[in-house]
């Protein structure tokens, strides 16, 4: 019989390996992304749509920069859900499809459109202090040199550590904003908090780099807490 | 007497010709605007002109052929949501 040749043996051992070690194939583990995704997309979208009158209304760069980070963040993490999809697809029907085809979409758009969102965010509240002639313009440069230097080495750690070296930037320019003010902004921590649950995220995409997924839902919940909680503050002025 | 004046943004700016207009019953003069708002005619000129083309007032003309500076919806909401817009950049310190 065709099933228990060696060859179909041999490949469904391969692919089962595969599979664990990326522990995709887990329904329990794809519902959680599914949920996870679901929520965060909504909430990052919700925050966007919400912010829409209050920008109509002012033109207000900050409230710009700020709405825009999430529809980028909304963007992101779609992007991410749907390349593991695309890995789970490929490794529980054995499709053939290119490796550029399912490396395109953490690499290029997650890479991209995260950039965008974290540079977005970071202007948004030091556009006082830094002036910046076309800041849209320098951000999408900055997101596409990122995604094509990530996608052109195939490198899932280059686009990690170009993240995090943007994440430091980040940190390091609101902590000199925020010493001059010299005052403790809860806000400050919640946005660490926001950008670090993305590189964590982001590592998770990593092939075998697979988090137990107790401690995987456990970041996934803090995260889905740190955006509810901006999304209530959002709520609180946009009624 | 406090002499230094604090310098008023652009959203209090707009916010106090809106309010002006808001409260000559929805119709005055331009000229009376103008002094009333606290702006050189420059300022005044370029807000006005900000104001009319993003639709936040409006010019209407009278059958004496008299121009009256009126307030739109959007200008309506807009100073209903003043104080709100104001809690929002202060919450996030935009």
């Amino acid at each position: 019989m065709y099933t228990s040749s060696p060859l179909f043996l041999l490949v469904l051992r391969k692919n089962i390996s595969y599979m664990l070690a990326h522990h995709l194939i887990d329904p329990t583990r794809l519902a959680v992304e599914l949920g996870y995704t679901i929520i965060v997309v909504s909430l990052c979208f919700i925050i966007f749509f919400k912010t829409r009158e209050i920008y109509d209304l002012t033109t207000h760069k900050g409230i710009k920069y700020f709405r825009i980070t999430f529809l980028f963040f909304g963007l992101a993490y779609f992007f991410r859900f749907l390349s593991i999809l695309c890995i789970l697809i490929k490794v529980t029907f054995d499709i053939y499809l290119p490796y550029n085809i399912f490396k395109i979409f953490p690499m290029a758009f997650v890479g991209y459109f995260s950039t965008m969102a974290i540079l977005s965010l970071t202007y948004s509240t030091i556009r006082k202090e830094l002036q910046i002639k076309h800041p849209l313009l320098l951000f999408n440069v900055i997101a596409v040199l990122i995604s094509c230097i990530a996608f052109i080495s195939m490198s899932h750690s280059l686009l990690i550590i170009s993240q995090a070296v943007l994440l430091s930037f980040a940190i390091i320019m609101a902590t000199r904003s925020y010493s001059k003010s010299r005052k403790t902004s809860q806000l400050f921590i919640l946005y660490i908090l926001f950008f670090l649950f993305w590189i964590v995220n982001l590592f998770i995409l990593g092939p075998k780099r697979s988090l137990p997924i107790e401690i995987q839902i456990a970041f996934q919940i803090v995260s889905i807490v740190v955006i509810w909680v901006i999304y209530h503050k959002v709520t609180k002025w946009t009624k | 007497m406090d002499k230094i004046r604090r310098r008023r943004d652009r959203l209090e700016v707009v916010y106090d010709i809106l309010r002006i207009i808001r409260q000559h019953h929805n119709s005055i003069k331009p000229t009376p605007l103008l002094r009333y708002s606290n702006l050189s005619s420059q300022s005044f000129s370029e807000y006005l002109s900000e104001l009319l083309e993003k639709g936040f007032v409006k010019e209407i003309t009278d059958e004496k052929g008299k121009k009256f500076l009126t307030l739109t919806d959007k200008g309506f909401r807009y100073l209903e949501k003043y104080k709100l817009i104001l809690g929002f950049i202060e919450e996030f310190e935009l």
